[in-house]
Order: structure tokens, then sequence, then C-alpha cells
């Protein structure tokens, strides 16, 4: 007792000491009444930041902050016309993990590091790189010395969530078992996952309920399909970096790459063969019509993203299999995991983001300001709260952030154990070039129009063309 | 002429037609006022009172940035058809009174510009309103002065061929006479001709803020923050909103609430200023 | 008659505007079309290109599917709204009662935005909260799912401007019935002619005129449809809706590939225009006559 009560009071001294009080007001100091404006995805970790990080740093240094959460597509859309443009609207933006590499190939961004270097007095004296994840590697430039181009904000991992009433059901367990010979239990194989998800639906046909076998983020019109299918389906059959080979920047088998491979065949017709046993709503599905499907409970298993899993485990409000959420790692090919976990592979996507400070910003210092004063440890406990994103080793440990872990089956241990098996986006400036020509081989294939084997084909033979136009590869 | 019977089957029918009309409308009312829970199930067109909710309009009115969007649209709408209006009846009337060489190719010149697929003008116009168009600071791009500029490319060949059409109507007499008295033009227009266009150039002013209103394309490439418009924030708001219908069913239903005022205005006016003079031939 | 300097000065601002928001982008998408330029190539800088992106689109397949697609329906929609629209007019044109509230209610779609037009279709659509999707498999068995079937997102997507456009033509054609003289009407009726050879032989030539300019510009309209489809549809299923306006969207903003996105906007405008200059030849070729 007596122990908490003096933590108690340390936090509440570490917070209320003169010392650091003094250095945001006196950082600050030259910056009173600035507005900065930042922009990002509406997501429960950014509408964090606007309702309760910002109004406090604001309280903190008299900086006003205006952040703007919208759309993925119109986050984009409007930063990088900012930045294009160089209008100077924003003074901060997202930048999502696959989007660094065509923000620094047009030299969009600040550099931090340099930036803090130069003016020692704007840097909080507590601040320090080393105290977040490996996830903040993505946002330095090899190019530049390792120099830091985004302040992490967010990172989660893409998890397999399978429903744990249903799959505790004793009832339900003894009638697959006999359908199937084996136990029911969360997928490791793919014809797991297949078997599982043909159970599910049938038993919601059967009893009369809104509920099916998986959830399939097939979106036919959406580059979500897209996503789904390279960063998290064909990896965990052993197809890595979209199946394009990085010294040849080509695509097909025949020229070196691995997109139109056997196993990238494979992948695509499991993972459409899932189609037949996901809602209705499936192909009109990106991320979060997902993440919706799960939560109402129309859906027996699936791959999610970690943003979204603690809101679905904990938050009754808009969830409605609040307690029964179970979190596991997807099921992987043979050899995929030891590859992933020799680094020389991985099983998913590691998803998240960084604010940056984009060149035509005209307040750069105060957005410096912001950006240390939302990474200070004591912060991110209620952070990841809202929105299951970690980002510094020291929250792991956090008491509050252990409690929420325990409510959501060990979301956050998974994340800290296994994160290191995920891998973000491949560094591609050309990332958006080649998903706009390769993604609508994806959607024909969905709608039928091709099978996976031609649908790889053509997107392989696509891919390779666009990097010959961008001149990755000579005429 | 109408015979009773037919009279009543004809009542008949529009009453029909009126309900295919107003359906897609009627239900998206439905969604805005329903609670979350009640929007799943099997789809009922009445409207139940005891669970009705305004919680989807409070909160869209609420938000400060569809305040700002709904701000921008009503300026840039009402500028835009004012300017629109101004110009286009001196260039009907200029086209209409006056002996030009190729008078034809302008007319057809003029009208191309709003035969122009939208799609192939965004990008040369994102460049030169982000690029070209500036000064020091200050660009076209993400302003309204930029909108209401643009619009004249849509709106303008529009109001120029509906006011031909009317000025056209006015008898060249009238002004002939005024100028014998020694009028100037700017005298003729405004006391001859403004007078006597005056129903139609209100249904083409009426008209265009409609579509500058409406206008969704462009607006959503050429502003990013400032300048957006309500169409573009009707876009945002569905993409942000994702899966919660209810309020996307409140922006939209706001969206086109002044629309509908607008057509009770003009709604006498409306079929004689869509002749386009075509009608005399 | 008067002077040509005035008129010039009355046109001048027009022209002016005209130049500066329609020449000046037209010019600038001109030369962009010759060069290879895409912000996020290995060299970012446009570079010489001569013809080539013009070559390029006479053999890419996305493009020349997204014109066939916006032609589809374009004549699936101008056909269906003028016949459709024709019989609407000449039913307003009886005597019933509230014919006012008929024919506002009737205008309404007309003044609605297109992107809320979208979105109000989709809220009809999508499934497990729309109605169609619902009855549709109640009463006919049918599995509505516009981001399945390609031929239901079409019809969809037709369907749901026909809704939009055609009290537009009714109203066209409306304000043309109304001006119709009358007498040669009721002298055939007067010499025992059946009511449809009144249509074919009086009405139908005298309403030539309003047909036509109807025709023209709706047909104007729907070769530039983007909103309303991409609200509903994002072009999906696959590329089934992707219209031309939205696919030179996509070429351009996503995917950031100017030189060739210009190419596909000019030769989109260029066949646009002569579709519009042929009807417009035909439209005045008949006032000529005429007067």
């Amino acid at each position: 007792m007596f122990m908490r009560h003096l933590a108690t009071s340390l936090v509440a001294l570490a917070i209320a000491s003169p010392a650091m009080a003094d250095f945001w007001s006196d950082a600050a100091a030259p910056y009173q009444g600035v507005t900065i404006r930042g922009v990002s995805e509406s997501t429960p970790p950014s509408n964090y930041v606007r309702d309760v990080l910002a109004p406090q740093f604001t309280e903190a240094t008299g900086i006003q902050v205006e952040f703007e959460t919208t759309s993925w597509d119109q986050m984009y859309d409007k930063a990088i016309k900012d930045m294009e443009a160089g209008s100077g609207i924003y003074d901060f933006v997202y930048i999502e993990q696959d989007a660094i590499y065509s923000y620094l190939s047009r030299d969009f961004l600040v550099d931090m590091t340099q930036m803090m270097a130069d003016n020692p007095a704007l840097v909080n004296p507590a601040f320090d790189w080393a105290n977040f994840t490996t996830f903040i590697d993505y946002f330095k430039d090899p190019n530049k010395n390792d120099h830091v181009f985004g302040v992490p904000m967010e990172a989660f991992i893409k998890v397999y969530l399978y429903r744990k009433d249903l799959f505790e059901n004793p009832e339900i367990q003894a009638s697959f078992q006999e359908k199937y010979g084996y136990d029911l239990a969360p997928a490791t194989t793919f014809q797991q996952w297949r078997d599982i998800a043909e159970f599910f639906t049938a038993y919601g046909q059967e009893t009369g309920q809104e509920l099916y076998g998986t959830t399939v983020q097939a979106a036919s019109g959406h580059p979500a399909s897209f996503y789904e299918f390279w960063e998290s389906v064909a990896p965990l059959y052993g197809v890595y970096d979209w199946g394009i080979n990085q010294e040849t920047w080509t695509a097909s088998v025949a020229n070196g790459g691995r997109m139109n491979s056997p196993e990238a065949v494979e992948a695509l017709t499991f993972w459409l063969g899932l189609l037949q046993y996901a809602p209705p709503e499936a192909t009109a599905s990106t991320w979060d019509e997902v993440a919706s499907s799960f939560a109402a409970g129309r859906a027996a298993q699936g791959l999610v993203y970690g943003e979204n899993a603690t809101w679905i485990a904990t938050n009754a409000e808009k969830s409605s299999v609040v307690g029964n959420v179970g979190v596991a790692l997807p099921p992987t090919a043979e050899g995929v995991m030891e590859a992933a976990q020799s680094g020389e592979g991985y099983i998913g996507y590691y998803d998240g983001g960084a604010f940056g400070i984009p060149h035509s910003s005209a307040n750069k210092e105060a957005a410096l300001l912001f950006m240390q004063y939302i990474a200070q440890p004591e912060l991110q406990a209620g952070w990841a709260e809202a929105g299951g994103r970690i980002v510094l080793n020291s929250t792991y440990e956090d008491p509050k952030v252990q409690e929420i872990d325990a409510k959501t089956d060990s979301y956050f241990t998974l994340m800290k154990d296994s994160g290191a098996l995920f891998a973000g986006a491949p560094p591609y400036p050309f990332h958006n070039q080649v998903r706009e020509v390769s993604a609508p081989f994806i959607y024909e294939a969905i709608i039928g129009n091709l099978t996976p084997q031609e649908a790889l084909d053509q997107m392989a033979a696509a891919t390779e063309a666009e990097l010959k136009n961008l001149g990755y590869t000579a005429n | 002429m109408t015979r009773p019977g037919q009279r009543w089957t004809t009542f008949a029918i529009w009453i029909l037609l009126s309900l295919l009309t107003l359906l897609p409308i009627w239900w998206m009312f439905l969604v805005s006022v329903k609670q979350r829970a009640d929007l799943f199930g099997k789809p009922s067109f009445l409207l139940d009172v005891s669970s009705m909710t305004w919680d989807n309009y409070a909160s869209v009115i609420t938000n400060p940035s569809f305040q700002k969007y709904m701000l921008n649209s009503l300026i840039v709408s009402t500028a835009n058809a004012a300017l629109v209006c101004a110009l286009g009846l001196l260039a009907a009337y200029a086209m209409s009174r006056y002996r030009m060489k190729g008078k034809d190719n302008i007319f057809f010149w003029v009208l191309t510009n709003r035969m122009a697929p939208p799609a192939a003008f965004l990008l040369p116009l994102y460049l030169l309103y982000t690029g070209v168009f500036q000064a020091g600071e200050w660009s076209l791009f993400d302003t309204r002065i930029g909108l209401i500029l643009l619009y004249c490319v849509l709106n303008l060949p529009f109001a120029f061929w509906l006011l031909q059409g009317i000025i056209d109507g006015i008898p060249a007499e009238l002004d002939e006479a005024a100028y014998v008295d020694g009028a100037s033009t700017w005298q003729v227009l405004r006391t001859i001709i403004i007078p006597l266009a005056g129903p139609g150039i209100a249904v083409t002013g009426i008209l265009t803020w409609v579509f500058a209103w409406n206008e969704y394309l462009f607006a959503s490439t050429l502003t990013s923050v400032n300048a957006r418009t309500i169409t573009t924030g009707l876009a945002e708001f569905v993409t942000v909103t994702g899966t919660n219908w209810g309020q996307m069913a409140a922006v939209a239903m706001l969206t086109l609430l002044p629309a509908a005022l607008v057509l009770a205005l003009v709604q006498k006016h409306i079929v004689a200023g869509l002749t386009f003079g075509a009608v005399k031939g | 008659m008067r002077s040509s300097t005035t008129g010039w000065l009355l046109l001048a601002p027009t022209i002016a505007v005209l130049v500066l928001t329609g020449v000046l982008p037209f010019l600038y998408v001109l030369a962009i079309s010759f060069f290879d330029w895409n912000l996020f190539a290995v060299n970012p800088e446009p570079r010489w290109a001569a013809a080539n992106n013009f070559r390029r689109l006479v053999h890419d397949a996305e493009f020349l599917k997204s014109i066939w697609l916006t032609l589809l329906f374009t004549l699936w929609v101008v056909a269906s709204q003028v016949i459709l629209g024709f019989a609407l007019a000449r039913l307003m044109m009886r005597d019933f009662p509230f014919k006012k509230v008929f024919r506002a209610v009737h205008t309404l779609p007309l003044m609605i935005a297109p992107i809320a037009v979208g979105a109000t279709w989709r809220l009809m659509t999508v499934p497990g909260l729309g109605p169609i999707p619902y009855y549709l498999k109640d009463w006919f068995g049918i599995d509505y799912r516009l981001s399945m079937f390609p031929d239901q997102a079409f019809a969809s997507v037709v369907v749901m401007d026909i809704w939009h456009w055609t009290p537009f033509v009714t109203l066209t054609i409306l304000a043309g019935l109304s001006n119709l003289p009358q007498e040669p009407v009721e002298q055939a009726r007067i010499d025992g002619a059946q009511e449809w050879q009144i249509f074919r032989d009086i009405v139908l030539p005298a309403m030539k005129p309003v047909l036509l300019t109807t025709i023209f510009i709706r047909i104007m309209d729907a070769l530039r449809v983007v909103d309303e489809v991409w609200m509903l549809t994002q072009g999906g299923p696959g590329a089934e809706t992707r219209f031309i306006g939205l696919h030179i969207w996509k070429i351009v903003f996503p995917k950031t590939d100017y030189g060739y996105g210009s190419a596909m906007s000019l030769l989109t405008l260029y066949m646009t225009i002569v579709i519009c200059w042929l009807l417009y030849a035909a439209m005045t070729a008949r006032k000529d006559r005429a007067s």
C-alpha cells in the first residue's frame, strides 16, 4: 500500500515538477498563440490525439493545435497535395509506414535528427530516440546516416482474431470434432482456417444466425483487397515484398520475380476460396468494414488490423463481442514461421505510422515541440487503451496497459513478443504507382473475371511495364 | 379536353411516379433519424416516431468543419451565380444584337468549355492553381476565389446559352428605339433588357447557383482544407464514418436541403427557363 | 444590328474568364501530353516523349474498356431518359388534380447534388441495410450484391442516372410541347387522323429541335459522369463501372502519371467534342433551313 502511494506521489511529482513545466512553457514561449495544423486518418489513436493530447499540449504550451482526422484516401489526398504544392497548410502530417519511402524520395519531410541538433533549446531533456520500439527504424533514412524523419505515433500487428465463446463452446467443439476429426482451435494451417470457416458458415445457417466463417478484406474496387493479399496472405505462403525482385526490379517468375509464382497462385486461390464462407459484405469490405463485421458478431475468425483489436474486445458501445475475442498469430505455410524467426521472412503487416513535419510548414518549431510532447512515456498508457497502439518500450510495462492486455487475450504481449515476426511494407517509392496498376487484377479475380493464375500473370506483366515506365529497368 | 376518366388515371399514374421519385429520399431520411440499433433487419418504409432521434443531425450540425464547408458552399455558389449572370448577360446581349464575324464559332467554342470531361481539366488546373497562378506565398489553390472562377467554365456557357435565348425573345426594336433617343448601351441594358429578361435572369441565376452548390470533382481536387465545400464534406464524411450510415444520411439530407428549397422558389419559371431558345426554332 | 466593337467589348469578360480557366488549362494539358512525367519515377522531372503516350493509349485495354463502358452507359441512359421523358411530358400535358405539386416532386431529383444522389442510392443498396437487396431476395430470390456482380452494378448505375436526370428531359420536352401551336393538331383531329398519326406526323417533327437540344445536353453530361458513380460503386466491381472520368482521375491522382493522364484527357476531350459537334451540326442545320 505504502509503495503504491509512493509511486503515485512520485508520478504526480514528476508531472508537476517545476523543471518539467518550465521546459514546455519556456521552450514554447516564442510560439505563444501560434496555431499548428495537422492531418491524419480518422482512427482511434488519431482521435485520441485530437481529443485528449492536443488540448493538454495547448494548456502546457499556449500553442493551439488544429488536428483534422479524415478518411484514409482524403488524408493522402490532402497531405500530398499540400506538400507537393508547398502550400504550407499543414505543420505536421501523418506518415503511414508504407508512404515514408515515397515522401523521402520527394524530399517532403524535415530531418528531425538534424533539426533537434540545430535547435537544442527545442529539445525536451527527457526525450530520447532510444525509448522507441524498433518500429522507429522504418522512419530512418539509411541514405542520411539513419536520421529520423517521423516520430512514431502508432504501431500494430495484423493479427488473427477468433471468437472465444464459439471456439470454447463444448457442443460446438464436439460437433466440429465429429465432422473434421480434430479438435477445434485457432487455425494454425490453411486447411484448418478453411475447415473452421466452412463449419461456422454452416453452423450459422443451421442456427439461423447471421454468422459466417471468416472475414475477408476483399473490396472489389478498393486497394484494401490488394493490401490484405500482398501484406498479409501472400507472406503467409512465403511470398514477400509483393513478389518483386528488388535487385532486378522484376516481378514475373520468368524474369526472376515471384509475383506469379506457384506459391502466390496457391495463396490467392486459398484466399479467394474463403469468400464463400465470408459475410456478403466481404467483397465491399475495407479494413473498417472487416472490423465492423467482426465487432457485430458476423464472423467466427479472420485477420483484423490491430488498431481495431482493442476496441472490438473492450468497447461495449461499439462491439457486441466484448469479452469473447481471442487473439493469435495467423496460420502459416510450412517453413514460413522459421523464416520469420530467422529474419528472412515475415508473417504479416507491421502496421503503423508517424508524424512528420513538411518542409512547407511555417511553424516547424512549434510542431517539433508537439511531436516530443506526445512521445512522453507517461502519456502512452491512456493512448494505448484508446487505440491499441504502442511505440515506446516502456509502455508494455505500464500497469494500465497490462490490465488491458488481460482483457484483450494478451494482444499487447503478443505484439511485444512476436512483433519482430511482422514487417512493414517494402521500401518502394513507387508504392502507389505499382499498387494502382496491380490492384485491378485482384479486383478482377475477386469477381471471377480472371483465375488466380491469370490475374497474377497479368499483374506481374503490368508491374514490370510500370517499373519500366518509371525508369527502374532499362527499355 | 381531358376526359374525366383519363383525368383520374393520370392522377393515379403520377401518384405512383411520385412515390418512385420520393422513395430513395424518404429512405435516406428514415436512416438519418434511426438509432443505430434499429438500422438492420427487415427494411420498413414507415416512420417509427417513438424511436426517432435527431442525434445524427445534432452531431453533424455542431461539427465545426461541417459549418465551415456549408459557409464556403454558400459563398462560392452565390458569388459564382452573380458573376456568371453578369458576364453571361453582357455576352448574350452582344451575341444577340451585334453583327460579329465568327459569331457561331465563338458560340460553339463557349459551349465546348462545358463539354470537356471535367477529369480532363483536373490535372492542368491543379498544376496551374498550385504552381502558376500564384503571388509569393499566395496561390489560387484551396481558395474560394479559385472555385468561384473555376465554376465559370461550367456555368458561363450554360448561362450564356439560356440568356441568349431569352434576349433573342425581346424585340430588338425596343432597344433600337432607345438608341435613337440617345441612350447608351449600358442604359439600354439597364432600362430595357434587364427588366424584361428579369425572370429569365432569375432562373439562370438560381440554376447556376444549384450547379455550383452541387459540384464535387473540382472542389475536391482544387481545395484541401480552407475552401472545402459541402459536397466534398459529404464525400469525406462518408469515407470517414465508414459504416456510420445514420450520420452519412444526415449529411446527405443537409446537402440536398438548400437545393430543394431553391426548387420551391423557381418552380413556376423553371420550365420556361429550360427552353434554351430552341422552341422558337 | 449594331457595330461590332461594342459587341466584342461586351463579350470580352466572358472570353477572358474562359481563356483563363478553359484555354490555358487546355494548352497546358496539350503540352504535358508529350512528356513522360511521373512524380515518383526515378527521374521525377518531365521527359520528352514525343507521341509515345498517344501510341500507348491505343493499346491500353483498360482505357479502351473504360471508353466503351462510358459510351454504353451514355447510350442506355440517354435513350431511356428521352423515351421516358417524352411519355411523362405528355402525361404532364393532361389535366389532372394537383398538377403543380406533382411537377415539383418530379423535379426534385434534378436539384440534388450528384454526390448526394450517389449517397442516397448507396443507402438503398447496402447489403443488410438497404431495401433493394432485401426485397429482391425476399420477392424474387435474387442475390443482389453490387460489389460482386458486374451486370447488377452497371444496371444500378443506369437506374440511378435515369432517376436523377429523367426530370430534366421531361421539363425541356414539356416546355417544347407547351409552346407547340395547337392548330395543326386540332385540324388533323377534325380531319379524322388517329392519335398516333398526329404524334408521328405533326408533334414529333415539330419537337425535333427541342429533342435534339435535350439529347445534346444529356449526352454531354452523361459522358462526364463521375460523382454519383464514384459514390455508389467506386468504379467497381473490378473496373466494370469505371467510366472515363473516374479512370482519368485514378491515373492522374493516386498514380501521379501526369503525362499519360494528359494524353488520355486530350483523347477523351477530342472524342466528346466530335460527338457533340455532330449533334450540334444536326441542330444548326435544321435551324438554318427553318429560318
